[in-house]
């Protein structure tokens, strides 16, 4: 009962995304308030806080989603693997290739199974060969454990599935071109509880081969995936720790009070 | 985190069941008090009448060990605590277990009682209820503490009870030096013997609270080595014929009742 360490420990894990005095603005308004973070590969990060306290408006930041908002600024320094993603040199549609994206809402592409997870290597040109393609779908829908319920109907549209097979669709979608960071921001929140399971194992896996940073609402959820869990509230970073550590014997009164559902 | 004040939570049928365990363990602590105290006394005034309701009123507490334990899985089920919640949960579970155990020594005590009052007076019955009533002390300040969330008051008593030790070895050399004189005096000085024992084994769970006190407000064991008295029983008296280890008058201790 008192030994944080039980849980398998990740500080040993490298440095993926370094983030240093990071400030978003929406127009006026001060969204994300000087947060310095550093994320590890190989691990699972889980952003929680109230709705409203930035945390999605963070992980956007880390694939540049963000860019598509006009009203949106983003100030200090973002580095993937010590190169900074804000660099004019650095191209966002490549960076999303190597940061990918799963979204709150299950949102194939009007296409077949086929085509939603072969859409990213074709474009980014990742195979020459039908061979090869067929090899990433294949791999990437078993990595996202759906092979096995659409390998017969690889054709039909991706939309016809049920919302947990779309979810585990937009996940293979997002590893088919191999991605080093895997963003999702409330993959479940749509999905019943087997559905959940099954997408909590998948994060699991993917751990092995990526780094995982999800948002997500439900503070057991948080606890069950990952290694490192982040705090928000009214935009900024309030604590950063072990999981372990922040669900037994956080550090500030807020997360306390907040993972306690004490907040209001 | 130290002592930090929370507030109410937002689902109040959480806090009313929290309110319902606290309430148990307060019922418990004053039961197992309560019993420790008369057993003590019924010993000191060879009271055969209360050592029996002594041993009557451990099925209550035995009762209340168990409902406290299920209130808490069902918490833990229902609501999946954290922090500072589940730290006050798993310390409350493992609170009742203790005050359960201060139940059956104190029952213990006066089972042995029972037998003292029917025999002629034990020459140190002095001693004995001095050391009940540290034993006593340390339990009821050990209580104060949980229920205050008082760090210092818990730390003090995990301090204190290398007293009771002392005393505790102090009795043991007595009852000894008298059953060497006359072993006609061995049966009572056995019974004395245990009483003293399970006095001290009550201390360590006096310390037990503490240290669960400690645990939910702090959020971390207390690590700190404890300050121990003498090894041995002897207090380095060389001349006694204490046992050198631990087994000596421990063994069969805990496992009587």
């Amino acid at each position: 009962m008192y030994d944080h360490n039980l849980a398998k420990s990740v500080v040993e894990n490298d440095v993926k995304f370094q983030c240093e005095g990071v400030n978003v603005y929406y127009g006026e308004s001060h969204a994300i308030k000087d947060v310095n973070v550093d994320l590890l590969d190989k691990t699972v990060t889980a952003f929680i806080g109230p709705s409203g306290c930035g945390k999605s408006t963070f992980l956007r930041c880390l694939n540049r989603m963000n860019d598509t908002i006009d009203i949106c600024r983003v100030t200090g320094g973002m580095k993937l693997d010590g190169e900074d993603i804000y660099d004019r040199k650095v191209d966002p549609v490549q960076l999303r290739a190597r940061v990918g994206m799963v979204f709150q809402k299950p949102n194939p592409f009007p296409k077949s199974i086929y085509d939603n997870v072969a859409y990213g290597p074709r474009i980014h040109g990742l195979t020459s060969k039908k061979s090869e393609l067929d090899e990433i779908v294949e791999s990437s829908l078993r990595k996202a454990a759906i092979w096995n319920e659409v390998k017969d109907r690889l054709h039909a549209p991706g939309t016809g599935l049920s919302g947990g097979q779309q979810q585990r669709l937009c996940i293979a979608r997002a590893i088919a071109t191999s991605p080093e960071v895997l963003l999702m921001d409330e993959p479940c929140s749509a999905l019943d509880p087997i559905a959940t399971a099954q997408v909590e194992e998948l994060i699991d896996e993917l751990r092995e081969s990526f780094s995982v940073v999800i948002v997500t609402h439900s503070m057991q959820q948080a606890a069950r995936v990952s290694q490192k869990t982040a705090f928000f509230h009214l935009g900024v970073m309030v604590e950063y720790d072990e999981t372990t550590k922040i669900f037994t014997n956080p550090t500030d009164q807020r997360t306390q009070d907040y993972i306690t559902g004490r907040f209001g | 985190m130290g002592n930090m004040d929370n507030g109410p939570h937002i689902v109040s049928a959480f806090d009313e069941e929290l309110m319902g365990i606290r309430a148990k363990l307060a019922e418990m602590g004053g039961l197992a008090e309560q019993m420790l105290s008369d057993a003590i006394e019924g010993v000191e005034r060879r009271d055969i009448a209360l050592c029996e309701q002594v041993i009557g009123r451990d099925r209550r507490l035995d009762r209340l060990e168990q409902e406290t334990e299920e209130q808490v899985i069902r918490l833990i089920a229902l609501r999946a605590p954290v922090a500072s919640d589940l730290r006050l949960l798993v310390a409350s579970m493992k609170m009742s277990t203790t005050l359960e155990r201060v139940g059956d020594l104190s029952k213990s005590i006066a089972r042995r009682g029972l037998d003292l009052s029917r025999d002629k007076p034990l020459p140190i019955t002095a001693s004995i209820a001095r050391m009940g009533r540290e034993a006593q002390r340390q339990l009821s300040e050990a209580l104060d503490a949980f229920v205050s969330r008082d760090v210092e008051a818990a730390i003090a008593v995990w301090r204190r009870d290398v007293e009771i030790d002392a005393l505790y070895n102090a009795v043991f050399r007595e009852l000894i030096t008298y059953m060497m004189e006359d072993p006609r005096t061995i049966t009572l000085g056995s019974h004395g013997l245990f009483i003293a024992k399970n006095l001290e084994r009550i201390g360590d769970h006096a310390t037990h609270l503490a240290e669960l006190t400690y645990y939910v407000a702090e959020g971390e064991p207390l690590t700190e080595e404890r300050p121990r008295g003498p090894r041995g029983y002897g207090d380095g008296g060389t001349s006694s014929p204490a046992p050198q280890t631990d087994a000596g008058p421990d063994a069969g201790a805990e496992s009587e009742d």
